[in-house]
């Protein structure tokens, strides 16, 4: 049985589309990383999975059952982007809390060590650093042992310091079998950390795969000169090309197949190519194009 | 459930707003007042020091059922920390619940230290079958303040709920007859008093102590109050938790 599973479903807040006929499964024990800019759909995606939104259309399931029922049984931890804690409480208290409303949560002192808060375990919510509370809030998500956790952009508030440890944290508790998503806007966290990338731009998923194949899917290589004032009609139609962009008088062409687009390039048009550049697509190339296109 | 309510009553208690204007104030209140006027007797024959204590015992119950719901519920709605305690398997009936159960609980220390207060400074001495009824009327009939505060929380903004809940529980206290007695002012306002919920809650503690008992009326009227509000709250909680 699929741990995560989208059939068709969309979501729209009166005219705006933001969730559109997503359908999508991942398996028990994986990592994935939902990947997309802002806007794109993933924080509603991550709230109809916790049963906080419903689908307009289509079904949500969570190991064969609805959100609220995942919910409810204590299948599900996350870590929202927007979440304070209570100023008056300590840390300690916190978590437990959440602990004991889930029926077999982790050990007070398992979710210490994994959340990095030994130290912290007196101080007062009020007052703890940006990154602390996030950590706070990371051990509250996996406080009642979680098979699904989900993450909405957990680093966003983080230092790169802080971002290290978490993800250390993160991969700690994805260690137990247990299944972990996660939503980024940062195309690094989405190669490093995860089995899987889904990336989504306009509620549509736009790619799915390992951060490999996305790469290599998108067009492996990119070919770019100085365009200056002539026409960029009839790059697109290049062998190989597969996306064409122009900016400030720079045309970049997406192509998987390098030599037949330089080919075609010299000897199809009438073009001056100059200051000539040919890149292999990192990841960064492979998302911009692949958000643009759609 | 337990321990979410104990952290309820914790952090309330942790809070030094709490602290002074609900469990501080009734009882300097009382004292002062009690000293001024506390050897008077009202209309009844019963000493004004034990009149007052049922006021400020009042004041202070109303006082703390709207500050430990009103804001708190608003802030913890608009922080995202509902968010965070939907996705854990306590249902949503739970939550509005243990508000309710940790607001009634955080209503004891102002009741019973101003009954302390009163036995104490002012010597004031009732026989249990009196201190027992106007205790546990004071405290129970807090739910319908308490359903107020959780109403407004679940409406308003916490930067609305604040003036929101103080407006409300000033004019309860005030048209209720709780600071100053209804029968020492104008004709309207004991008019205007005998539609406020508090002027009837207030009154279950003054007929106790006058010896009369507890007023069926006044128990009806707080009762009905409790499910109208009781009913608004849960309304607006289901609003406001609605998944869209």
């Amino acid at each position: 049985m699929n741990a995560i599973v989208f059939d068709h479903v969309s979501k729209d807040y009166g005219d705006v589309l933001a969730v559109d006929d997503v359908s999508l499964s991942i398996e028990p024990g994986k990592t994935v990383a939902l990947l997309g800019p802002n806007g794109a759909g993933k924080s509603t995606s991550i709230n109809m999975l916790l049963g906080l939104l419903r689908p307009s259309r289509g079904t949500v399931s969570v190991f064969g059952r609805t959100p609220r029922q995942a919910v409810a049984a204590g299948q599900m931890g996350a870590m929202l982007q927007s979440g304070q804690l209570i100023p008056e409480l300590s840390v300690k208290e916190l978590i437990d809390l959440v602990r004991k409303l889930y029926p077999e949560p982790l050990d007070l002192d398992e979710i210490l060590k994994l959340a990095d808060l030994t130290d912290l375990v007196k101080r007062r919510a009020n007052k703890l650093s940006g990154g602390q509370s996030q950590r706070v809030r990371f051990a509250l998500a996996i406080a009642g042992a979680p098979k699904a956790l989900l993450l909405d952009e957990p680093t966003a508030a983080m230092d790169v310091e802080s971002r290290l440890r978490f993800w250390e944290s993160m991969r700690g508790y994805a260690a137990g079998g247990r299944t972990v998503l996660f939503a980024t806007h940062y195309l690094e966290e989405a190669d490093e950390h995860s089995d899987r990338v889904i990336v989504i731009a306009r509620g549509k998923v736009v790619a799915d795969g390992t951060a490999a194949q996305i790469k290599a899917d998108v067009g492996g290589h990119a070919v770019r000169f100085t365009l200056g004032e002539q026409p960029a009609a009839g790059l697109d139609l290049l062998p190989g090309v597969t996306a064409v962009e122009v900016a400030a008088g720079t045309a970049t062409l997406r192509t998987s197949d390098t030599d037949a687009t330089l080919a075609g390039l010299y000897r199809g048009t009438t073009l001056d190519v100059r200051d000539l550049q040919l890149s292999g697509a990192d990841l960064e190339d492979a998302f911009l194009a692949l958000t643009r296109e759609s | 459930m337990l321990y979410y309510a104990k952290t309820e009553a914790l952090r309330m208690l942790r809070n030094r707003r709490y602290i002074i204007f609900v469990v501080l104030f009734p009882v300097v209140f009382y004292l002062i007042n009690a000293n001024i006027y506390g050897d008077q007797k009202d209309a009844g024959g019963v000493r004004m020091s034990t009149y007052l204590l049922v006021s400020m015992a009042a004041y202070g119950a109303l006082a703390s059922s709207m500050m430990s719901s009103a804001v708190p519920w608003a802030q913890e709605r608009q922080s995202g920390w509902l968010r965070q305690l939907q996705i854990t398997p306590l249902p949503s009936w739970a939550i509005i619940v243990t508000k309710l159960g940790a607001a009634m609980l955080l209503v004891l220390p102002s009741l019973l230290l101003v009954s302390a207060a009163a036995v104490l400074q002012q010597g004031v001495s009732m026989p249990a079958g009196q201190w027992l009824p106007l205790l546990l009327s004071l405290w129970i009939g807090t739910i319908p303040f308490i359903a107020l505060g959780l109403f407004i929380g679940s409406l308003l903004s916490a930067d609305a709920a604040q003036p929101a809940a103080m407006i409300c529980m000033f004019a309860l206290s005030l048209l209720g007859g709780l600071w100053f007695p209804i029968d020492a002012i104008g004709g309207t306002m004991r008019t205007l008093a005998h539609f406020m919920p508090s002027y009837h809650y207030a009154n279950l503690g003054w007929n106790v102590i006058a010896g009369n008992g507890l007023p069926m009326s006044d128990v009806l009227i707080v009762v009905a109050w409790a499910v109208v509000l009781g009913g608004a709250a849960a309304y607006a909680y289901r609003r406001a938790t609605v998944r869209a």
